[in-house]
């Protein structure tokens, strides 16, 4: 659950988004979800749980939901 | 001392034009994750001692552009130090010289490998430490070759050519976050790289050609980096600047 509110504080941060809104964002819906908000956002989530991520992920990190899955690949459960 | 509470990341500079590089940006003070393929004895008594007269920290880190997990992990490395990154020097390349009909396509790729990719890759990492510090300068080293296409260099023109494009394409998009990125292109230079690849008929009929009669020193290209990495080219991004003598066709 923590990992969860973490992963959601990164888009509060990066899109000004809240609650349950977030669940169905995906990448170029929102004026806020284009390419620099994109880096930003995975800017925000690699500083919050201390990792790396790759390049080709951050090309697939299209989505809420896909976020949560390629996150997953880096040791954080996201519930 | 132009570069005094800055860090550079330096790739490719154990001898040549980085070498230099590296100990101009040490005299000014600048503290250096200095990347290397082979950190052996000679280097690191290199660095020791610039590092005495300097009173500066230099960190050698090896870094192989044909392997692109310690590209990637030598970068994640330096990002992971914490130190905020000011400065990064894509130095690092190699040279092929053949006509392009003797020019296969699986040298294309590993010029392209070495001189393009990796260090694509190895800057898409650096930068996440640069977005977040900002007011930052990149620096790509390419070569007059990339413009002129000199015979014999269809591969490593090509690949410093690219370096050229995407320095400009990659000052577009960071520029918002006041980091700099320019391209240094270096005609003939006195190193061993240039000396074992280029003909000296074809280096004594270049001087002819060039107003200053002669080719560069590695302090002279190194002197040019030390002032695009400096405050003293603020307002200086998405160029490519030639450094050759004044060569002309």
């Amino acid at each position: 659950m923590e990992n969860y509110k973490k992963y959601c504080s990164a888009f509060t941060t990066t899109f000004s988004i809240a609650g349950a809104k977030m669940e169905n964002l995906e990448y170029n819906k929102i004026e806020e979800w284009d390419s620099i908000g994109h880096m930003t956002l995975i800017a925000e989530l690699e500083q919050i749980f201390s990792i790396s991520i790759e390049t080709d992920d951050v090309v697939d990190f299209s989505s809420f939901k896909k976020g949560k899955e390629i996150i997953k690949k880096y040791g954080i459960n996201i519930q | 001392m132009l570069l005094k509470n800055k860090t550079a990341v330096i790739t490719g500079c154990n001898k040549g034009i980085g070498k230099k590089i590296l100990e101009v940006f040490s005299e000014n003070k600048a503290n250096i994750f200095a990347c290397v393929r082979k950190i052996d004895k000679e280097f690191e008594t290199f660095i020791n001692e610039i590092v005495k007269k300097n009173n500066n920290e230099i960190i050698p880190i090896k870094l192989d552009l044909n392997n692109e997990d310690n590209v990637k992990e030598t970068s994640n490395n330096i990002i992971n130090s914490k130190k905020p990154i000011d400065i990064l020097v894509n130095n690092a390349g190699t040279i092929h010289t053949a006509l392009f009909q003797m020019t296969t396509v699986d040298k294309l790729k590993e010029m392209f490998h070495t001189n393009f990719f990796s260090q694509t890759i190895f800057t898409q990492n650096i930068l996440k430490s640069m977005i977040k510090k900002r007011d930052s300068s990149i620096i790509y080293i390419s070569s007059t070759a990339a413009i002129d296409g000199n015979e014999g260099r269809s591969a490593y023109s090509s690949t410093k050519s690219s370096l050229i494009a995407q320095a400009k394409v990659l000052s577009r998009e960071v520029g918002r976050y006041n980091i700099r990125v320019n391209t240094i292109a270096p005609g003939l230079t006195n190193t061993d790289m240039m000396k074992n690849n280029t003909p000296q008929k074809f280096v004594d009929e270049l001087k002819l050609r060039t107003s200053l009669k002669r080719i560069a020193t590695p302090e002279e290209i190194a002197n040019v980096a030390l002032f695009l990495a400096s405050d003293l080219s603020s307002y200086i991004t998405g160029q490519t600047i030639r450094v050759d003598g004044g060569m002309h066709f």
